[in-house]
């Protein structure tokens, strides 16, 4: 990463009248593998380099990028940059402000043993292949099997005009198999750690090795099987029991999103919409019951959402977004943390790329783990619905309106699993579903990785991660599809 | 020419590599002039240009296939990427299903695609324009509070070639004008919006864009809630383009068919839907925005007809020259997505004209008793592709329609339907197509939608 770079983007910047400047330059490294049926269908590396300029002019943001990185393109997207913010100012009503940062020189590295990058392609397909191998075989209904291999690694230098210098190297990788089996028409899917290609940790090579994918292939693709005979989801409303690999994706949607305050401020009305918890509930809104406490973490270790710093220089942290079932924070960047007058910024503002801007995107939302173990929380339903593994999601623009749906459930009777069910969805309305919350675990609480979430115009795709367990809710509709 | 220069690249590429020793190669260099300026609670907040290129390689050795995709269009490191590409091939298993990179066909350019006054727009004329947007729709009432959207100018060029021959190449520009324009009364918010795309910038109306949202808006204040259930809806233009969309996904991509996931495999030949929808692929009409003359492979991009007359079939299906290699007798359609279009692994059409009729949206929602008007969907999911099952909601301006007029504005409502019952009966389709990104449609009138939720809170 050079640091001349960097500070030729800088003075240029200043030298054009900015107020205010940084610069990122990056190099990512994404390498995907998937097995499908018996054959590599994806060895793909995606390798990319640049970097982006962002500055202030009397109070507007400009931002310009590119991929070619000489001093002589450097200066000319410094100026574009510049022009960018002198155009932004023709609507401006107000200046933004924003709260100050320590202007540090650091570095941070994940903490790794092995670095997925120097595992040689040969072992890394060969437990694909394994492992997807074994999942084909469980059924004869199994047309699809796949496995799936992702690593990233991505070097990023932060530079602003308050003299921030901070070296960063985040690695993540991860992986999942998947079956798909079929029967006169009826598709039914079995994922395993969780669905969309697996589940994905900070970490070296060795937290893809302890997913043990050929070891749980089998269940994998029996499950898959036994579920086109299951019995439909009955449409009723009962106690719903939900997985940590379903939970992750509750959390992410219905206390992820809307506790990002570019949401809550308007910001994203025109794309992604806006949020219910508006800052006139900030401490006041009963957003769950008393059990549930959120948190949004950029420190835990393993997160899929950890790093050292966010791409506005700001440090890591852990700040409460609710407390006790209250609505008690907001997920925010230095300039909404100013509008809200808030004391920091939340550390959360993160671009997928140094060619785009960094937005306030999650980091790790994690659901504090509760009293109960997993096992006690289904011992102690008498009549309801355990839901694993998503399968569909869609939320309204307020991210009030929810419909989940997952790959497997069983029906609860008396405390043990009766049966298994296909098809399952449940659906909400999100303060209301956090309210019902009667029990949340502690034996199963792990970290899981979405590397998925979009965000933004141009749309721009980010690695998160959530804490979570097992949990209860009373009083949900389940069974939605006719 | 940029094109010439991104033909030059990927063929020295594609020579680079075979010096190598390679089989067969292939390479598509791009290049990406992005801008959008980005607006929200009245001014611009975000505004930025990003300037992206870089290649493609496919590598075979044999059935060993390597894919790298790099940001540089540079001779040294694209030397590098050549090596890395070339160790990703010796090293993968074989992929049995694999026959060959494709052989050349004959393709002509499409004259009009790139327009320089929209490739080059500046920061100052998206600005002004975005000035109108926010002008126009506070000037409509003191309710409203807020307007955000965005203004995007792009330009996009990719050249191909491969060891077999091909040489080919694309190049487009695009624009893109959204508007949302939030009202408040008395404590409750209205929300619509609006968007215009075309490719050439002189098409963007932002005062019309902005006076279509801020209408609505004002009249979505103090929504009212209705009972769940089935119910008559007439779908704007960006509304059926939006179930198109998703139905053109799990629908129409030889892997879905090919994988048994898709509902055309289940439904062959059958009155899937009602007769007066046909739907077409057509990557050379220039009504759609993304039209190209070749796909990510260098082959001519052919007309399919995924739904005609409300039937499809085996000749719905769209294939790259890999899917097209595992089905006998069959050939790629030039589906192949271009470079850096790769989120989806598969052929997907993303040319889609829904054939008009000769209503008008008056006279649809004349003709409806009790029903539904709904300006768009928000987050649609497919539930069950095989059934297409789809779930989503309502936004930006849905409303009540009683006795042949719109009466009052509704909460957002959830929906969870099967396309194969909601589009097996549709009285009506509008004349006037829009073209709402990936789709081209006009608005139409479906006998039922079955709503299963309500947001209220």
């Amino acid at each position: 990463m050079s640091l001349d770079l960097g500070k030729k983007g800088l003075d240029e910047a200043v030298k054009a009248g900015a107020s205010y400047a940084d610069v990122r330059i990056g190099e990512i490294l994404d390498e995907n593998l998937t097995v499908k049926n018996g054959v590599p269908e994806e060895v793909n590396l995606l390798q990319t380099k640049g970097f982006g300029i962002r500055v202030m002019i009397k109070g507007s943001w400009g931002f310009a990028a590119s991929v070619d990185l000489t001093r002589k393109e450097v200066v000319e997207i410094s100026q574009k940059a510049v022009a960018i913010a002198r155009a932004s100012n023709k609507t401006k009503k107000k200046p933004v402000m924003f709260r100050k940062a320590t202007g540090k020189k650091d570095s941070y590295f994940t903490p790794m043993k092995k670095d997925p990058f120097k595992i040689s392609l040969e072992e890394k397909m060969e437990t694909l292949v394994n492992a997807e191998r074994t999942v084909s075989k469980q059924s004869p209904h199994i047309k699809v099997s796949q496995a799936f291999f992702r690593a990233m690694q991505e070097k990023k230098l932060f530079m602003n005009t308050e003299g921030a210098q901070i070296h960063q190297q985040i690695n993540w990788n991860g992986g999942g198999i998947l079956a798909i089996a079929i029967k006169n028409g009826e598709v039914q899917r079995r994922s395993y750690p969780s669905s969309f290609r697996g589940n994905f940790a900070t970490s070296g090579y060795e937290s893809f090795e302890s997913l043990q994918l050929i070891e749980h292939a089998e269940q994998v693709g029996k499950e898959a099987g036994q579920l086109l005979k299951a019995e439909k989801c009955p449409s009723t409303t009962t106690d719903l029991i939900i997985t940590g690999d379903q939970l992750a994706l509750q959390i992410h949607e219905s206390c992820g999103h809307p506790t990002e305050l570019d949401r809550a401020l308007g910001m994203e009305a025109d794309y992604a919409g806006t949020s219910f918890l508006t800052p006139d509930k900030l401490n006041k809104l009963q957003y769950g019951s008393k059990l549930v406490n959120i948190t949004a973490d950029a420190t835990v270790q393993g997160g899929l959402g950890t790093f050292g710093y966010d791409d506005e220089g700001t440090t890591a942290k852990k700040v409460n977004l609710v407390k006790n079932g209250i609505f008690v924070g907001y997920q925010s960047s230095r300039e909404t943390a100013a509008l809200l007058e808030l004391k920091e910024s939340s550390g959360g503002m993160r671009a997928d790329s140094p060619l785009a801007i960094p937005l306030i995107r999650m980091t790790n939302i994690n659901l504090s783990a509760g009293d109960w173990k997993a096992e006690e929380i289904v011992e102690d339903t008498q009549n309801g619905v355990l839901m694993q593994t998503n399968r569909s999601w869609s939320i309204d623009d307020r991210r009030l309106n929810f419909q989940f749906g997952t790959e497997i459930g069983w029906i609860i009777k008396e405390g043990s699993k009766e049966k298994m069910i296909r098809n399952p969805t449940y659906t909400g309305i999100t303060p209301e579903f956090w309210g019902s919350c009667n029990a949340i675990s502690k034996d199963d609480w792990k970290m899981w990785g979405t590397p998925n979430c979009g965000k933004g115009v141009p749309g721009q795709v980010m690695y998160v991660g959530h804490g979570c367990g097992t949990a209860r809710y009373q009083k949900v509709r389940v069974g939605l599809i006719k | 020419m940029i094109t010439n220069r991104l033909l030059e690249i990927a063929e020295r590429t594609v020579k680079l590599t075979l010096q190598h020793k390679a089989d067969q190669a292939q390479a598509a260099a791009f290049l990406i002039n992005s801008s959008l300026t980005r607006y929200a609670n009245s001014q611009i907040h975000q505004n930025i240009a990003t300037k992206t290129g870089g290649v493609a390689i496919k590598v075979v050795n044999g059935q060993k296939i390597g894919v790298l995709r790099a940001y540089s269009l540079e001779k040294k490191q694209i030397r590098e990427i050549v090596k890395k590409a070339i160790k990703i091939s010796k090293v993968t298993p074989p992929n049995k299903d694999f026959k060959s990179l494709p052989k050349p066909s004959k393709w002509t350019p499409i004259k009009g695609t790139l327009d320089k006054k929209t490739a080059e727009c500046t920061p100052d004329v998206r600005a002004e324009k975005v000035k109108e947007a926010i002008d126009t729709a506070h000037s409509k009432s003191k309710i409203v509070r807020a307007v955000a959207g965005s203004f995007s100018t792009e330009s996009f060029a990719f050249a191909v070639a491969n060891s077999l021959g091909i040489s080919a190449w694309a190049e487009i520009s695009s624009t893109s004008f959204q508007t949302t324009v939030i009202s408040k009364s008395n404590n409750s918010q209205g929300f619509s919006s609006a968007e215009q795309h075309s490719r050439r910038i002189r098409d963007i109306d932002p005062v019309k864009v902005a006076t279509q949202a801020a209408e609505k808006s004002i009249r979505s204040v103090h929504p009212k809630k209705i009972p769940i259930g089935e119910y008559e809806v007439v779908l704007s233009p960006r509304a059926a383009a939006g179930l198109l969309m998703y139905l053109g996904y799990i629908g129409f991509s030889a892997t879905s068919y090919q994988d048994g996931q898709s509902f055309v495999k289940y439904n062959l030949d059958k009155q899937a839907f009602d007769k007066k929808l046909s739907v077409r692929d057509d990557p050379r009409n220039t009504k759609t925005l993304y039209s190209f003359p070749v796909d990510g492979e260098g082959i001519p991009k052919k007309k399919v007809q995924l739904i005609g007359k409300g039937k499809v079939s085996t000749k719905s299906i769209c294939y790259d020259s890999f899917t097209a290699g595992k089905e006998k007798g069959k050939s790629s359609t030039g589906h192949a997505l271009p470079p850096t279009f790769g989120f989806y692994n598969r052929p997907i059409p993303f040319n889609l004209i829904v054939a008009p009729d000769n209503a008008s949206m008056e006279e649809m929602t004349q003709e409806t008793k009790q029903g539904i008007f709904i300006t768009r969907f928000h987050y649609t999911n497919p539930i069950e592709p095989t059934k297409a099952i789809l779930t989503g909601l309502t936004r930006d301006g849905t409303f009540l329609i009683e006795k042949g007029e719109i009466t009052k504005p509704l909460m957002n409502l959830r929906y969870t339907d099967s396309m194969l019952s909601a589009l097996k009966n549709i009285p009506m389709i509008g004349k006037e197509l829009e073209i709402i990104e990936t789709v081209t449609a006009p608005a139409m009138k479906l006998r039922k939608l079955r709503f299963t939720g309500i947001t209220q809170y």
